[in-house]
């Protein structure tokens, strides 16, 4: 039922988007993107996601995007479950907005975004700025946000606050002809409750609400390469390294290839490897003297994952129907396998509308 | 103490390549046929990009390396 009167709000919203544009009359260079996204996993979780976003050129200097998605979910967790055995379903939409604005060589956004769920808000205001530098060789981008993020403890009706602020700074780099580097800084502190108010722990046999530390610091280091290889082959790899004061590490590692077989037909395929240590404080249940801090929430236990994607782009010569010269079409399809025993496949098809509009 | 050197040499490496990067030789405009494919932009769909990062980090501890964050959500 959810999903049902999900995707009637998503085609309206894509209709209302295609009238924004279609009343306009400058010279611009507007797209349309709909998505659909369906993810399921081992726990019989199925979450369906339609997503519309629009970006928009108002004049020459300023650009305009909004985005809305829907995330239909069939089981919210493992706890819920617990309570409802029939199973329970939510629903979460979340709506963004930005505008840009160009200065010569300096790109500054100004945004926010607010989404909603069952027993959840965020409320968040962004804002980013580059620079391209050295004949467009080099761009330097920097960008802050900070998020109200307001979980409901169910079953009571208890709202808590929590403060998320992050930071980062990166630098893209033309080496070559056919190389593109990039590397990032990325800096975010989240205070307040942070709790996961639908996640149980056990402790000496009794299972209550875990409880973590109202601070946390993550800092997260990146570098990522862009190699175009001959017969229109490209090479895409990224390393990110993250670490934060939970005392949990990562190491991210994607790989990608891609191929041209027509300029209608891109091809790419690639491969993620993702592995974690555990919280200092995260143990599968607790034993004897109860700990100042302890809980049960998976993220925070060592594992390791591989992901396997892969990624058709058909965008046709002509027209596909009614719609425009330059539609694309993507589709896409995910395998992630945990060794926590947790696998999911996710699924998505992608239409994405370019829009063109002359001057009278 | 050799998981402080580790991020100190990883930043320590990003640092380097980062100053290294500033002095590498102009690519002109029209040497960018190639640069110009949607294969060689940094997250070229941000749509799809947005998608995965969202459900990555409601199984993830980790976050971030992507751009500024959004807002939480009881996933997470």
């Amino acid at each position: 039922m959810t999903q049902r009167s999900s995707i009637p709000v998503v085609v309206v919203a894509a209709v209302t988007v295609f009238s924004l544009v279609a009343a306009r009359n400058w010279a611009q260079n507007n797209e349309v993107n709909v998505q659909f996204h369906g993810f399921q996993d081992t726990r019989g979780v199925t979450v369906l996601s339609p997503t519309v976003d629009l970006s928009q050129d108002f004049t020459e200097r300023t650009s305009l995007r909004l985005n809305f998605g829907v995330d239909a979910i069939s089981a919210a967790s493992d706890s819920c479950a617990r309570c409802h055995r029939d199973g329970i379903r939510s629903r979460r939409q979340d709506v963004g907005l930005s505008v840009t604005r160009k200065f010569d060589g300096l790109k500054f956004t100004l945004g926010g975004a607010y989404s909603q769920e069952n027993f959840y808000r965020a409320t968040t205001a962004l804002t980013s700025v580059s620079r391209d530098l050295n004949n467009g060789n080099t761009t330097v981008a920097g960008g802050f946000s900070f998020s109200l993020n307001q979980p409901v403890l169910h079953p009571t009706l208890t709202r808590e606050n929590q403060n998320a602020s992050d930071a980062f700074a990166s630098v893209t780099q033309t080496l070559t002809r056919s190389t593109i580097v990039q590397a990032g800084y990325e800096a975010g502190r989240i205070s307040g409750y942070q709790n996961n108010p639908f996640l149980r722990a056990n402790v000496n046999g009794v299972m209550v609400l875990g409880q973590v530390p109202d601070l946390r610091t993550r800092q997260t280091v990146t570098a990522r390469v862009r190699q175009a290889l001959p017969s229109e082959t490209y090479l895409e790899a990224d390393y990110r390294h993250y670490f934060d004061d939970w005392q949990v590490t990562s190491n991210t590692l994607n790989l990608g290839l891609s191929h041209h077989f027509s300029p209608q037909f891109l091809l790419n395929a690639s491969y993620r490897r993702y592995s974690q240590t555990g919280a200092s404080f995260f143990q599968p249940e607790y034993t004897g003297a109860i700990p100042v801090y302890f809980t049960a929430d998976f993220r925070l236990e060592p594992f390791t994952s591989n992901d396997y994607i892969g990624k058709v782009i058909y965008t046709p010569r002509g027209l596909i129907a009614w719609l425009p010269d330059g539609t694309g079409l993507t589709l896409q399809y995910e395998r992630y396998q945990a060794d926590n025993g947790f696998q999911a496949a996710i699924f998505s098809a992608g239409l994405r509308v370019p829009i063109k509009i002359f001057t009278k | 103490m050799t998981v402080t050197l580790t991020r100190a040499l990883v930043l320590a490496a990003a640092a380097a390549a980062t100053i290294a990067a500033g002095g590498c030789a102009t690519v002109q405009p029209w040497q960018r046929g190639r640069l110009a494919d949607t294969c060689m932009v940094f997250d070229a769909d941000s749509g799809q990009v947005a998608y995965m990062t969202h459900w990555q980090e409601a199984r993830e501890a980790s976050a971030g390396g992507y751009g500024v964050q959004s807002g939480g959500c009881g996933c997470k």
